[in-house]
């Protein structure tokens, strides 16, 4: 290597961080920015099914598409309207309309910032073309004049509807109707402000679902990371020997936990099925339920149902963890424990918990973060029901967001799901203690 | 531990693994009924096996269709996250950088995120893109699963590889990135593949984002294009058991192919040796 080309070689301090970039830069991208996003978004009335929520915005926003094209029939109506109410006790009124308007509607077409704009906009929607463009389809607009316009544009529409009220003119009814409706569609076009501090969250904390929704988690969570610890460990000491066939146990673990999630669950819905279900069928011959339909149609045999699916899928991969951490305990201790003259649960009690302790509080900690935040299980089991008795706050979260297309109340769930998520970890971390870093980071 | 293995002993294990894997064992056995015998009695074995089931579940819905965005899917995931992952964990086990305790607990916390807390921002994040249904759609939520599990598995591998072999090369006038892709690479190339598997199996396994951004049926992946498979009427168990028995090779065969890596990379992240 030339002398020339050692003038570039980065020291072995700027390579690591040069190295670890790349992975910090997309983790901050796609996992702690959207974090921040959805507590943004839940102090918002954001919606993505209605036109005039469907982003979020601090200040009055106009929609240029919207203004523009109806503009265009404003001008028609307010013309044909005016002419028609010539002589009328309306006249006045509608003129004052027309201009106050109209003063209004130039100050945006002649404005710095808009002017431009507008045209473009208003050329397209001549043409008939759509503007993809947000940046060009909305504009900023100053909170005091939108304040303003949109209270005429109001004070106007009540007007006409008040005028079309009283008229018995067929025909002048419904000119005022449609100029009425060209205006409202004006004042649509003028995007509110939809930051709505922390209501979302007084509505949701408030609310039953949402703690019906928690208290479903925290009880799938606790009672099936329980089971699955117990059995768990048990299955791993009693496997924690010599014998035939440690292939074939191995297999048996791995399966369940390797597929996917929502595989398993259309199986054990079939397995559950009130009508064709063999584990339905099976629980009603031997007298655990009294009718097959129950596991799947009622909300203590629905989460019952849940539980048992996820301890199955999940309890191998947990004796898995726990076996790992059984075989490197010194044969020795017991040998010692043996002449000492304890017990087989004396020396469970005082070896095999205590040396196991760091592998069964990590074993625990993934365990628990990963039954809190459950979806696929439930969401295609049960689907949250009967009656949301099993919905979790995921599923519940998951309706919000995308059934009803409420970006903004969904978030709210997305940041309490969040923040139960950090104290749950604070906790098993202090339990745990830092070693859980300290044997990753190598010497430094 | 080292007891004898008794004949009480392999019972235990038989009925272990007979628990385990009857949920298996019965879906397949009800793939090959004909559709009468599905719907009615639950007999277990059927004497007019049929694969009747497995040519309606193909016809029905884009079967084979799914599993080949699965498979694109994981492992353009399988790829990106590897080769960023194994730069961040080399530069944390074997370089002496500062703040490795706080890098770690990043991404640790990564790892724990609830993927519904951040679903709705890059659902934003992909439509404005204009990648909702296509492969990137769901490759890069994926890197938010895939990547710090890929990093926290990699730096317990590179971790047990000595130490001395990059003092020689340095001696030996190695720069610290030749050291990387000449020597500790390869050797920890066995590590390495045993993240990829665990990575691709995570990757193929995902279901919520898959649901949200994917949503045409052409662009499905496995684990949703299944549980699609219930009609609003009537549920089609044999099609759905056909369908799930297909998919459920490819990871069966992984499984048996892997299992003593699978195993050992599980294992690695929680047991201190």
């Amino acid at each position: 290597m030339g002398d020339k080309k050692k003038g570039f070689q980065l020291n072995e301090k700027q390579l690591g961080y040069l190295m670890v970039l790349p992975a910090l830069i997309l983790i901050f991208a796609i996992t702690l920015w959207p974090v921040a996003q959805s507590f943004y978004n839940s102090m918002f009335d954001y919606r993505l099914n209605d036109p005039t929520r469907n982003q979020t915005t601090l200040s009055y926003q106009i929609d240029m598409e919207r203004y523009a094209d109806n503009y265009f029939f404003y001008e028609r109506d307010i013309e044909s309207l005016l002419s028609e109410v010539e002589g009328t006790e309306m006249e006045d009124r509608i003129a004052e309309i027309q201009t106050q308007i109209d003063e209004y509607h130039q100050q945006i077409v002649t404005s710095d910032n808009l002017a431009e704009q507008y045209a473009i906009v208003d050329e397209m929607v001549t043409n008939f073309e759509p503007v993809n463009d947000n940046d060009l389809r909305y504009g900023e607009i100053s909170n005091n004049f939108s304040e303003e316009y949109t209270e005429i544009l109001e004070s106007a529409t009540e007007d006409i509807s008040e005028f079309q009220m009283a008229t018995d003119d067929e025909e002048l009814g419904e000119q005022l109707a449609s100029a009425g409706n060209t205006i409202d569609q004006l004042d649509r076009a003028l995007i509110r402000p939809n930051f709505i501090g922390l209501s979302n969250y007084g509505k949701y904390l408030t609310e039953g679902r949402t703690w019906d929704a928690m208290w479903n988690t925290i009880f799938f969570t606790v009672v099936s990371v329980f089971f699955e610890l117990i059995i768990g460990l048990a299955v791993a000491i009693v496997i924690n020997r010599a014998f035939i066939g440690r292939g074939a146990v191995r297999a048996a673990v791995l399966i369940p936990w390797a597929i996917p999630t929502a595989v398993s669950a259309m199986m054990w819905s079939y397995l559950y099925d009130g009508q064709f279900g063999i584990v339905a069928h099976y629980f009603h011959q031997l007298g655990l339920i009294s009718d097959s339909s129950i596991l799947l149609s009622t909300g203590s045999g629905a989460m019952f149902s849940v539980i048992l699916a996820d301890v199955w899928k999940t309890m191998p991969y947990m004796a898995l963890l726990l076996l790992a951490g059984l075989q490197t305990i010194s044969e020795s201790l017991y040998e010692a424990a043996e002449v000492d003259g304890a017990g087989k649960f004396q020396q469970f009690l005082y070896i095999t918990l205590p040396m196991l302790k760091s592998a069964i509080l990590v074993a625990l900690l993934f365990r628990t973060l990963d039954a809190f935040r459950v979806f696929d299980l439930i969401y295609v089991l049960t689907g949250g029901g009967p009656a949301n008795s099993t919905e979790s706050v995921s599923v519940y979260a998951y309706q919000v967001l995308f059934a009803q297309q409420n970006f903004g109340e969904g978030s709210v769930l997305s940041v309490i799901m969040f923040l139960s998520v950090a104290i749950i970890s604070i906790l098993f971390i202090k339990l745990i203690g830092s070693d859980l870093f300290e044997d990753k980071k190598g010497k430094s | 531990m080292r007891k004898k293995a008794g004949l009480p002993f392999y019972i235990f294990l038989s009925i272990f693994i007979f628990v385990t894997m009857f949920p298996f064992l019965w879906v397949f056995l009800t793939s090959i009924k004909p559709q009468g015998e599905i719907f009615g009695g639950y007999s277990w074995f059927t004497t007019d096996p049929t694969f009747q089931s497995y040519i309606n579940a193909i016809e029905t819905r884009p079967l084979f269709r799914y599993m080949w965005n699965s498979i694109a899917v994981s492992t353009l995931t399988t790829v990106i996250a590897i080769s960023v992952a194994s730069l961040s964990a080399y530069s944390i086990t074997r370089l002496p950088i500062k703040f490795k305790g706080t890098i770690l607990g990043i991404v640790l916390a990564a790892a724990m995120f609830p993927q519904i807390a951040i679903i709705s921002p890059i659902f934003n994040l992909i439509q404005g893109l204009g990648l909702r249904n296509s492969y990137m759609g769901l490759v890069i939520p994926y890197i938010t699963i895939s990547l710090p599990l890929a990093i926290w598995i990699l730096a317990t591998f590179f971790k047990k590889i000595p130490f001395e072999l990059e003092e020689s090369a340095k001696l030996d006038g190695a720069t610290p990135f030749q050291t990387f892709r000449k020597i500790i690479f390869p050797l920890a190339a066995p590590g390495v593949f045993t993240t990829a598997i665990l990575v691709f199996i995570a990757a193929w396994n995902e279901y919520l984002f898959a649901l949200t951004i994917n949503s045409d049926d052409n662009w499905r992946t496995i684990p949703v294009g299944l549980s699609m498979y219930q009609s609003q009427y009537t549920i089609p168990w044999g099609d759905i058991t056909a369908a799930t028995v297909l998919v459920t090779i490819p990871i069966v065969v992984i499984v048996l192919i892997f299992q003593r890596r699978i195993v050992a990379g599980l294992t690695s992240g929680s047991v201190k040796e």
